[in-house]
């Protein structure tokens, strides 16, 4: 009995970034390419269906077992977390966590409790913790950059790719929090209940990784 | 004051189909466990938290429902009911005779984090041997797991073993700091192929290495075992794992048993084979269970013990169960009540209520109105079965 799979795509640049790897593969990817008003899309010529999520919709939807599979960044596992099976880095959507601070501040200069500012508050709470160091976390949904500038915080963690934006609004990058790319996830029961299925999807995915 | 009615995060009303899907399990389960010998024994609701933390459990105090009793003390919810039947079974039962078995019908409370979906409240269903060791006590175990899933009326099921000795064997061979160890494990566990194998790069030298590499995939049919073996060399904990296979193969339980090494979670609790049961339509396991030698003497009784329990919503969740719909209503005149009970009786359960209206006129519109097919009228003169 062949299973069909299904598998959560974080919607947007990873997005496109696993249907070159699904293409690559050698599956035909129109349908996630041409969605048009469906949500659940077929991969005609392999036993996968795909749906596009939001980033935290997916581990949402791997752990409770409505997908088998998921890819999404090791951003969104780290501040998230959950139970489930992180079986692949897929090498794509690489950047990393970083503390970035106001160019010429020390950010470590102080006995003050300093202030930071994150999208990303149970990753900043964790790399705090782990250095022993009290905080105040500020949560800010939108340009994180800002709440230093406005003088909200005193330093930032926030997702760096080429530091340009950084660099731009006047701050630095002083520390690595933790190094992010796009991991494939599955559900820890269909991984023991369709076991053939779901390795041999992992080993093309693995095969077909490209070198960045 | 603005009032509302709905229930706290984590919790809901079950109505009709979901209390039948509970019962059902529930009644399967508890009907198979006094067959076999267990006992009942219900704890209280509230415990002190220090019991929890005394018996170094490991789920987070976060996830622990606590209550501030009048003398200031720190309770609990019950958050999990093998560490209090541990706790009776070192006091109460001090002086029986091991081994005593032992099960449960009760309700768990974790809190979960908001707007996961999840339960706070889980129903468990499940069984404690304790005092008792060795090969017959961990089949009789498996063979209880297999066939408690079974009695539920489950479809497509497994129960998958494993043994803490394989990996600890293998960890303790590997020359590496005490932290790097813990991440390993963590690793196998979240069966995190790729970090683990960039992980163990700088171990390859060590002869381990390979059978650890290895490790997560180590899960499946009996196969499993041979390829551990080759990879590992001999090892105490699979020459077992073939003997409870071997013996379950032949009690007829071979089809719904399989294996995983890469069972490696709460390492330090459980002390020798573990198990978990899948069952297809749940996303989690919905049975999981082992042994945990160690606890009961923490609180003051050396008893080896072994265990599981069931989630019953998640094996409700993947039953079909037929919610009984309503047939008939009967009407009857005065002093026709008696009759009217005894037929009553004689049919299907939900399927026929009285009615209590004083006109036959009035029982049949509602009939009508609660989508019943008949209405049974009894008078002096005889019954009339009406059509609605």
């Amino acid at each position: 009995m062949s299973q069909r799979l299904r598998i959560a795509l974080t919607k947007g640049r990873l997005q496109d970034k696993s249907v070159e790897l699904f293409e690559r593969m050698g599956l035909d990817c129109t349908p996630i390419r041409n969605p048009g008003r469906r949500l659940i899309h077929a991969v005609p010529n392999y036993p996968l269906d795909a749906v596009l999520a939001k980033a935290p919709d997916v581990i949402t939807y791997v752990e409770h077992g409505v997908c088998d599979l998921g890819i999404v960044g090791k951003d969104t596992i780290l501040e998230k977390g959950g139970a489930f099976y992180e079986v692949l880095d897929l090498g794509f959507g690489r950047c990393r966590f970083a503390l970035a601070v106001k160019a010429g501040s020390d950010f470590y200069a102080t006995y003050k409790t300093r202030r930071v500012a994150s999208k990303y508050p149970n990753v900043t709470r964790a790399f705090f913790e782990h250095k022993g160091m009290d905080v105040d976390i500020i949560k800010i949904e939108g340009s994180v950059e800002l709440a230093p500038i406005l003088g909200l915080a005193d330093g930032i963690v926030d997702i760096v790719e080429t530091g340009a934006t950084l660099k731009e609004n006047g701050l630095v990058p002083i520390e690595d929090v933790a190094q992010v790319s796009a991991r494939l996830i599955v559900n820890t029961a269909s991984m023991k209940l369709h076991k053939q299925e779901i390795l041999d999807f992992i080993q093309q995915c693995q095969a077909n990784l490209s070198g960045t | 004051m603005n009032i509302h009615f709905n229930t706290p995060e984590g919790t809901r009303d079950r109505l009709f189909a979901e209390c039948l899907e509970r019962r059902q399990v529930q009644g399967a389960l508890v009907d198979l466990f006094r067959r076999r010998g267990y006992a009942e024994v219900i704890t209280p609701e509230v415990e002190f938290y220090d019991l929890f933390v005394h018996s170094g459990s490991p789920l987070p105090q976060e996830t622990m429902l606590k209550i501030i009793d009048r003398s200031g003390k720190i309770m609990v919810m019950r958050p999990d009911s093998t560490t209090p039947i541990a706790r009776l079974a070192a006091t109460k039962l001090k002086t029986l005779p091991l081994p005593q078995r032992l099960y449960y019908d009760q309700t768990v409370f974790r809190s979960g984090n908001a707007h996961e979906g999840g339960s706070s409240e889980i129903a468990q269903c499940g069984v404690e041997m304790l005092g008792a060791t060795g090969k017959k006590a961990d089949l009789e175990m498996i063979a209880l797991a297999v066939d408690a899933l079974r009695a539920c009326g489950l479809d497509g099921f497994h129960i998958e073993v494993g043994h803490v000795g394989f990996y600890q064997n293998l960890a303790s061979r590997m020359k590496m700091p005490q932290e790097e160890q813990e991440r390993m494990r963590q690793l196998i566990e979240g069966k995190n192929y790729a970090v683990l194998n960039d992980f163990l790069e700088p171990y390859t030298a060590q002869p381990d290495c390979a059978a650890l590499r290895r490790l997560p995939y180590l899960f499946g049919g009996a196969e499993v075992l041979e390829e551990a073996r080759a990879l590992a060399g001999d090892c105490p904990s699979l020459d077992y794992l073939e003997q409870l296979y071997g013996e379950l193969c032949q009690a007829g339980y071979g089809d719904y048993v399989r294996f995983d090494l890469g069972l490696v979670h709460q390492i330090d609790y459980y002390t020798g084979v573990v198990f978990r049961g899948y069952a297809t339509g749940a996303g989690a396991p919905v049975l999981s269970g082992g042994r945990y030698d160690n606890l009961v003497e923490l609180f003051g009784r050396r008893a080896e013990a072994t265990g599981f329990a069931v989630d019953v919503d998640a094996v409700g969740g993947c039953l079909e169960v037929d919610v009984p719909r309503l047939l008939t209503v009967i009407h009857y005149e005065s002093g026709c009540l008696g009759r009217a009970l005894e037929v009553m009786d004689r049919l299907p359960a939900g399927t026929c209520e009285l009615s209590p209206c004083r006109t036959l006129s009035s029982t049949m519109n509602l009939a009508k109105e609660k989508g019943a097919l008949q209405v049974l009228s009894l008078d002096d003169s005889g019954e009339r079965w009406l059509e609605v």
